[in-house]
């Protein structure tokens, strides 16, 4: 059985994730066990071998990114998922990926910090670091399921994505999501993008591209002869690194396929988009606001799908009519400055934050307290 | 095959400081490499950083130039996502001892299908000279200035007893035997490793009054035992370092079952 | 009929005398004089002693350890 057939299941959320993972073609797996994102291993350990992939559990989390990447050379789907601690160590070769423009997945299902905190309990504390983790300038892209069903349909759309413009994608859970239990359904058609490879050798113009910025992707064994390096490189892909403008080209190019392209991007859940009060809200906490549009016209939610690259454009559009904003997170304030700066010229009065730690979620009472 | 057809003329001469190791490393790898017949288009080469870390930019072939100690961990995906790829590893002292330790010793035990030759140069060349964790005791670096106090890594010895396949040790000067080594270890399933001592007169002989290439080499002439009558020598600890020599031959080579082959991967 | 022997190519080489070293009948010395590069080149001083220039033809090389360790794949064969 390699992928589940169309239909309703009932599964934990960390485990919709690793369905989610195979319908996209996930081939290999490599993981070092953490809470609370254990149990992707678990079952892609079980699964995998079904789907004709593999699974490895290694040494570290370093070892973990770096073996999906390299499998992603070889031309395989590859994924890793792990939760704050283990993030935090692959974040050298996470920027790696972004330079040597690899597609890779990686699920980071959030527990509090920092450190190792509460390895059980929620929190949205790697927001900013799944944007700025690694050293330098570099995009990518970073979505925030809130159910079991968007488990599974983010960590497809992660792959379609990763795939389509050759950069990491991450699904950015917490634990709440991942351990939740719930039904989900698998569609009749399920939309699967994969990388354009080069089909001719290229050798010393293995990062040449058109107008879309994204080169296609030569994978090793093909005869291609390419040198792939985290230097600083000109389209040959070997190393110039002394040269200004080549370097400025690079990063410049990385930055831009991906900003250029934030409406194919850019997802968001918004609810009365004309209302008064707009609550911003992701994972975990925005379930709460659900009930909380249910009773209050006046109110609206605005649900950023898509963390990296922030959906501007859209926000600004509800901030338009609204008089306040109540930004919801499980951390000290990291989406609130994305939504301060991209609010601040807009005529709303208040931008809010309202801050819940140690794993608890806001309440439909608090919110409604707030908002009184 | 000629030489040129196996590196890349267009990049040469290489940049590697005169009278460094590590060309002499690639002439012997180009050996090895021919006479395996390997297929270059089925060969990923695959380094870390440091000077060791430049040898795939030079090879007509597909290659990865990762990040500093990760080469193993890097070229392990490569090989269990692709087993019709051959996976050789270039590395450093620096790559293998220090930073990337943990990957060396898991890949040794894992019995991962791949060849690592490491360029054990005793310092770390690029960034100018500072001890590494084969730098030998009492000798100098640009961050052991009166003399370096900690006892050094025999990643020979580490590799044999984390489970390697095939180890073998040589120094520059032992050409013919460490293209028979490199040959061996292409050709072994599982993990083989092959370290050669090299000189850096850059570095490693700046700081400690050995002023030409020669003289490095002369000393890892002079400094080398074969294996077999070191083994005889009075001594508690058999390190090349503590002894002054450097215990060169084949470590092991044994047949435990590979990675790949264990996981079921390959039949 | 010139004899084969090694050459060392000023394209390539760097000076570093490894081959002076290495030589087990002392066919090279140490040089003097700079290359257009500004390396001191070796010198072929003794090329018939040479054991491989002095095999018959057919005969395999059996040495060749200068070829072999040079650095900087500056040596080779002339006349071959």
């Amino acid at each position: 059985m390699s992928k589940l057939e169309p239909g309703t299941y009932f599964m934990q959320g960390d485990e919709a994730s690793v369905e989610g993972a195979i319908h996209a073609g996930c081939k290999f797996f490599a993981g070092y066990p953490i809470t609370p994102a254990t149990e992707i291993a678990e079952r892609m350990a079980r699964r995998l071998r079904q789907a004709g992939g593999v699974f490895l559990q290694l040494e570290d989390e370093i070892t973990a990114i770096a073996a999906i990447i390299g499998a992603s050379w070889t031309g395989t789907k590859a994924m890793t998922a792990t939760s704050g601690p283990g993030f935090s160590l692959m974040q050298e070769n996470l920027g790696y990926a972004c330079m040597t423009e690899t597609p890779i997945v990686i699920v980071d299902v959030q527990r509090s910090g920092p450190s190792t905190g509460q390895p059980t309990r929620a929190a949205q504390g790697d927001v900013m670091q799944a944007r700025w983790g690694s050293h330098g300038d570099y995009e990518v892209i970073a979505l925030a399921p809130n159910s079991v069903q968007e488990m599974f349909d983010l960590t497809i759309t992660a792959f379609n994505l990763s795939e389509r413009y050759r950069v990491p994608a991450i699904v950015l859970s917490d634990a709440d999501i991942g351990h939740m239990r719930g039904t989900f359904v698998i569609p009749e058609k399920v939309e699967i993008v994969d990388r354009k490879y080069h089909t001719k050798p290229v050798s010393y113009n293995a990062f040449a591209y058109d107008e879309n910025l994204v080169p296609n992707f030569p994978k090793f064994g093909q005869g291609h002869r390419v040198h792939i390096t985290g230097l600083t490189h000109d389209i040959s892909g070997y190393p110039k690194t002394t040269d200004a403008k080549v370097h400025e080209a690079l990063v410049t190019r990385l930055v831009n396929k991906i900003r250029l392209h934030r409406e194919d991007i850019c997802r968001a859940e918004v609810i009365n988009p004309h209302a008064d009060s707009l609550v911003v809200a992701y994972g975990s906490p925005s379930n709460s606001v659900y009930e909380v549009v249910n009773e209050r016209a006046d109110v609206g939610l605005f649900r950023p799908i898509t963390l990296w690259p922030f959906p501007e454009e859209q926000l600004r559009e509800c901030a338009a009519h609204a008089r306040r904003i109540l930004v919801l997170e499980m951390n000290m304030g990291q989406i609130y400055w994305e939504v301060e700066r991209i609010a601040r010229k807009s005529p709303c009065e208040k931008i809010e934050l309202l801050t819940r730690l140690g794993g608890d979620v806001h309440t439909p009472e608090e919110i409604l307290e707030k908002l009184a | 095959m000629n030489f040129f057809d196996f590196y890349r003329q267009d990049r040469w001469p290489h940049m590697f400081c005169p009278g460094c190791g590590i060309g002499t490393v690639m002439n012997a790898f180009f050996h090895a490499f021919v006479e395996s017949g390997l297929d270059q288009n089925k060969t990923v080469f695959v380094a870390g950083i440091g000077c060791s870390g430049r040898i795939p930019g030079y090879i007509r072939a597909d290659s990865l130039h990762t990040t500093h100690g990760r080469p193993i961990a890097f070229a392990g995906g490569i090989k269990v996502a692709d087993p019709d790829l051959k996976v050789v590893v270039f590395s450093g002292d620096g790559d293998l001892g220090a930073i990337g330790g943990n990957h060396f010793i898991n890949a040794c035990r894992r019995n991962v299908e791949l060849t690592v030759i490491c360029i054990n140069n005793y310092i770390y060349g690029m960034t100018g000279g500072q001890a590494s964790t084969t730098t030998p005791r009492d000798f100098f670096s640009s961050t052991t200035p009166y003399g370096n106090r900690e006892y050094p890594f025999d990643l020979s010895e580490v590799a044999v007893a984390a489970g390697a396949n095939y180890v073998a040790r040589w120094t520059t000067f032992h050409v013919k035997q460490m293209k028979k080594a490199m040959q061996k270890a292409l050709l072994k399933d599982g993990f083989s490793f092959v370290e050669i001592a090299s000189q850096c007169p850059a570095q490693f002989g700046r700081y400690n009054q050995m002023n030409s290439a020669r003289q490095v080499f002369e000393w890892l002439k002079a400094s080398a035992v074969p294996r077999s009558k070191a083994s005889k020598l009075s001594a508690d600890h058999l390190d090349l370092n503590l002894m002054g020599k450097i215990t060169v031959g084949e470590f092991v080579e044994r047949n435990r079952e590979s990675y790949m082959k264990a996981l079921g991967v390959l039949q | 009929m010139t004899r084969v022997r090694t050459k060392i190519d000023e394209k390539y080489c760097k000076g570093c005398n490894i081959c002076v070293a290495i030589c087990p009948v002392k066919v090279y010395v140490e040089g003097e004089s700079l290359s257009s590069r500004g390396y001191t080149i070796p010198v072929i001083r003794r090329a018939e002693e040479c054991m491989d220039a002095k095999r018959e033809p057919g005969e395999k090389k059996k040495c060749e350890l200068c070829v072999y360790v040079c650095p900087d794949q500056a040596i080779g064969w002339e006349n071959e």
